[in-house]
């Protein structure tokens, strides 16, 4: 057996040597690992062997084994890399080509959003620009959400100096920054990346996109809260969606809201998707806490404020029936070019 | 918080069916989580409503919301004149209150059917009688109680943060080595307990204990978060601590606990009460004008004011004394969203908004850009805003010069990618072993850079089946009329040596040969302005 497999071991070593192709270096590398190579069933032989004999030859086999697996690819590297010096000897030009006819697509978060972005627009929302690295303070703090409150659990956090500088958990970053930067009335309106420490499964992302707008103005109430999201809702599941508030609780606002649509699957009779309830959350808001409107130097005694949000992931899987989040951020092409 | 249906019947003489309170909870109250024939739970998840987490409060919810009757009221409590249990508080800060009772002649025996259906419908699981009847009180009233068996204590019990070094095995049998942060139940020999968080393994209550040391404090909320934080050691009790517990219902709880341990043949011999145990009264401002133009609503002020009364406020004149069990609320705001909840957030009506002039808008640009490149027939891509380690690892990228998480969820979330063509480069390899013969994408997104810096980039990779892609991304590339700025090729060793301008260039098929792919590939990048 030792012989057997020293024989092996000198043929295949000899012929990687003369290998002169990424072809030859394939078949040899089939001839030994392949379904009926050498190595692959020589193994099937060890049965024979005596105890004392396999605690010699096993060793010996998976070094040798090792050693033809580097060797070939060494080799491939070798003929590789001499194929990359020819490349400078390729012509370097622009003359023009025709572009291919291609179907292209945009991803499915880029239409949520840009819909939802004119939606809003048509009702006097600009579009308002924040960071996705920011610090715990602008992310938590100036929203009541001190350190070591039990409201942290909501958001489990990838931190880049923890404690200090974080990348966001929500667009809710943009809030004193609207709010500092801006005189009543406001209405501005944030989308984009946001991160949590979340393992991945078909429901959970640790990058997924928000959107968020901040509404502030005297008198604004918890009867604009429900025009906006039926306004919003009916925009884009159709004017027969029928939408509810509930209390919800947010640090940063008060009352706090939950948005309900009736559900888009069963119309309200209770289903799988809406857990039975017929209805599903769709969207979070309420009207922004004095505290934050403090900070950002608004009076809350002269004006009251609503914020409003919803994730489009979730809303882009509702409307176009995809059930894997993952999906937005695969790059697969035969999901995006659905 | 799972709550018992049998035990909420008991408190509360419920005048709907239990499926009309399941449906009417999370209009009035908070998310239902999950249910069935024993029990619901209520989604409390980060929220402040430290009432709900005990029997009493959700019936005290309950009865508000149906307009049922209550079954309780809190007693007068009185202890009676006993002699004292030797308790010493070191740090009054950290617990501002601290009782404990000794109960003697006791057997502990298995719990009855009763009491163990009604931890088991609150998912807790019985142990014996006497540590159960701990559970059960920080069911019903929210406050955490601790046992520990009076003959494995020796001498003073005292309230202390640990000493360097010293170490505790807890109940699961672990030891754990103890942080000078750490707040501690401790007697003569040494720790006896985390307070808060979790009892000691040689003062546990067993089959032979016939005497009681019973615990019931208040401890600093955050001390014990980081306490439980630090040790891993999450539990339902240092839940109720961190949430904040109030001074009435602990000696409510403490006078409940004792008659407990009495109706089980035990007796009080020894009681000690520690700290300020007067419970203060909040009082806050509440106009009708408020209340109406935050709700959107004209709410009648009878409506308003019975709202309240029955959750258990008072409102005279303009002022609203708070229930001592409502620690979550601290403004005017707060009881707005208690009327707003009794009036029902579903039937507030729709009100528009005033129209709006604003100059602002901004054209979107990165949109018509994805545009322009949608016509062009490419498809867009997202990736994430990190670099996975098969692009560190085939880019042989030093990382020193990337944003670093520190606590990634894995090694493929620890960088920050500085550049978008690695990642496009790694899904076109994605789609070429998916079968694709034609790849043309691009991303729009986000690049980081140390310490804190984000820029928009765009990147294409075009793979077209030719040996020599960059003539035709060169095309598409003139058709966007971009002048970039930034976002330059710049390290050559990824490159084809002779086939690259600044933001173009055909990526080295050494590089692309390490994704496992034969085909030739270009790509660009550029930053683009927002």
């Amino acid at each position: 057996m030792e012989e057997k497999i020293s024989q092996i071991q000198k043929n295949y070593l000899q012929r990687i040597a003369q290998a002169k192709t990424l072809k030859q270096l394939d078949e040899i590398f089939l001839a030994l690992f392949g379904k009926k190579g050498e190595l692959t069933l020589l193994p099937k032989e060890f049965g024979k062997l005596s105890e004392e004999e396999k605690r010699k030859i096993s060793p010996l086999f998976n070094e040798i084994k090792l050693e033809l697996e580097t060797e070939i690819s060494e080799a491939r590297k070798k003929i590789r890399e001499e194929s990359y010096k020819k490349l400078k000897g390729e012509k370097f030009d622009l003359s023009g080509v025709e572009i291919k006819k291609r179907t292209g697509h945009l991803h499915p978060l880029t239409q949520i959003e840009q819909q939802t972005a004119e939606i809003f627009q048509k009702i006097g929302f600009s579009q308002f620009e924040a960071p996705h690295i920011d610090s715990d303070y602008n992310n938590f703090e100036v929203l009541n959400i001190p350190q070591n409150h039990p409201a942290r659990d909501l958001w489990d956090t990838l931190y880049i100096i923890p404690g200090k500088l974080l990348l966001r958990t929500h667009t809710s970053n943009s809030q004193i920054r609207i709010l500092k930067q801006n005189k009543p009335p406001i209405r501005l309106m944030n989308i984009g990346r946001c991160f949590r420490y979340e393992n991945l499964d078909a429901r959970h992302e640790h990058t997924f996109e928000q959107f968020e707008l901040v509404y502030v103005d005297k008198n604004v109430s918890m009867a604009n809260l429900q025009y906006l999201s039926e306004y919003f809702l009916k925009a884009i599941f159709g004017q027969e969606i029928k939408v509810r508030l509930k209390p919800k609780y947010y640090p940063f606002v008060e009352p706090g809201v939950g948005v309900d649509g009736l559900c888009i699957f069963c119309k309200g009779q209770g289903c799988q998707i809406c857990g039975g309830v017929g209805w599903l959350e769709l969207a979070g808001a309420g009207m922004i806490h004095p505290s934050v409107l403090k900070r950002g130097g608004i009076d809350p005694q002269v004006y009251s404020g609503i914020a409003w949000g919803f994730g489009p992931p979730r809303m882009a899987m509702l409307k176009f029936g995809i059930e894997d989040i993952r999906l937005f951020n695969s790059g697969i092409l035969s999901f995006l070019q659905k | 918080m799972k709550v018992s249906i049998d035990w909420l019947k008991e408190l509360v003489n419920l005048n709907i069916s239990v499926t009309e309170l399941i449906a009417l909870l999370p209009l009035r109250s908070v998310s239902i989580k999950e249910f069935n024939e024993d029990f619901f739970e209520l989604d409390m998840k980060g929220y402040n409503r430290a009432d709900l987490l005990s029997m009493r409060g959700v019936a005290r919810e309950v009865a508000a919301i149906t307009n049922s009757k209550l079954n309780f009221n809190d007693e007068k409590i009185d202890f009676p004149d006993l002699p004292k249990v030797e308790v010493i508080v070191e740090d009054t800060d950290l617990s501002p209150v601290y009782c404990v009772a000794k109960i003697e002649n006791l057997k502990v025996e298995q719990s009855n059917d009763t009491w163990v259906k009604k931890l088991s419908d609150c998912g807790i699981r019985s142990i014996n009688n006497v540590a159960d009847i701990t559970n059960l009180i920080m069911l019903e009233y929210g406050q955490p109680m601790h046992a520990f068996d009076a003959q494995k204590v020796s001498g003073r019990v005292s309230v202390r943060v640990a000493k360097a070094g010293e170490k505790i095995v807890t109940l699961d049998g672990k030891t754990r080595n103890l942080n000078q942060e750490d707040l501690l139940i401790a007697d003569e020999n040494g720790p006896i307990g985390i307070a808060g968080v979790m009892g000691g393994k040689d003062s546990e209550v067993t089959e032979s204990t016939t005497s009681v040391l019973l615990e019931a404090a208040i401890f600093d909320p955050v001390s014990i978060r980081k306490t439980a934080q630090r040790h891993g050691l999450p539990s339902e009790a240092s839940k109720r601590f961190q949430h904040g517990l109030t001074k009435t219902n602990l000696l409510q709880a403490l006078a409940a606990a004792i008659k407990m341990y009495e109706d089980l043949g035990g007796k009080l011999t020894a009681i000690t009460l520690i700290g300020n145990l007067k419970q203060g009264t909040k009082n806050l401002k509440l106009t009708q004008k408020k209340t109406n133009s935050l709700i959107g609503v004209n709410i009648p002020p009878d409506q308003v004011k019975s709202s309240l009364k029955k959750l258990g406020f008072t409102l005279q004149n303009e002022t609203v004394t708070v229930p001592y069990w409502r620690l979550d609320i601290n403004i005017e705001e707060d009881v707005i969203e208690e009327v707003a909840r009794m009036y029902g957030y579903e039937n507030i009506p729709s009100k528009p908004l005033p129209n709006f002039k604003t100059k602002l808008f901004q054209v979107p640009l990165i949109y018509n850009l994805k545009k322009t490149l949608a016509d062009l027939g490419l498809t867009e891509v997202q990736t994430y805003s990190f670099y996975s380690t098969q692009v560190t690892k085939n880019l042989e990228l030093t990382t020193e010069d990337l944003i670093k998480i520190a606590n990634p969820i894995s090694s493929e979330t620890e960088f920050m990618r500085d550049e978008l063509w690695p990642n496009l480069l790694e899904a076109v390899a994605k789609n070429i072993k998916n079968g694709f013969k034609d790849v043309a994408i691009f991303e729009i997104g986000k690049v980081y850079s140390p310490p804190d810096k984000e820029t928009y980039h765009l990147a294409i990779a075009l793979m077209n089946g030719s040996d020599n892609p960059i003539l035709e991304l060169n095309q598409i590339f003139q058709n966007l009329g971009l002048h970039p700025k930034g976002g330059k090729l710049e390290n050559r060793q990824y490159f084809h040596p002779t086939r690259f301008t600044d933001h173009m260039a055909e990526v080295h098929p050494r590089v692309v040969n390490k994704f496992g792919i034969e085909q030739r590939i270009a790509a660009l990048e550029v930053e683009i302005e927002k």
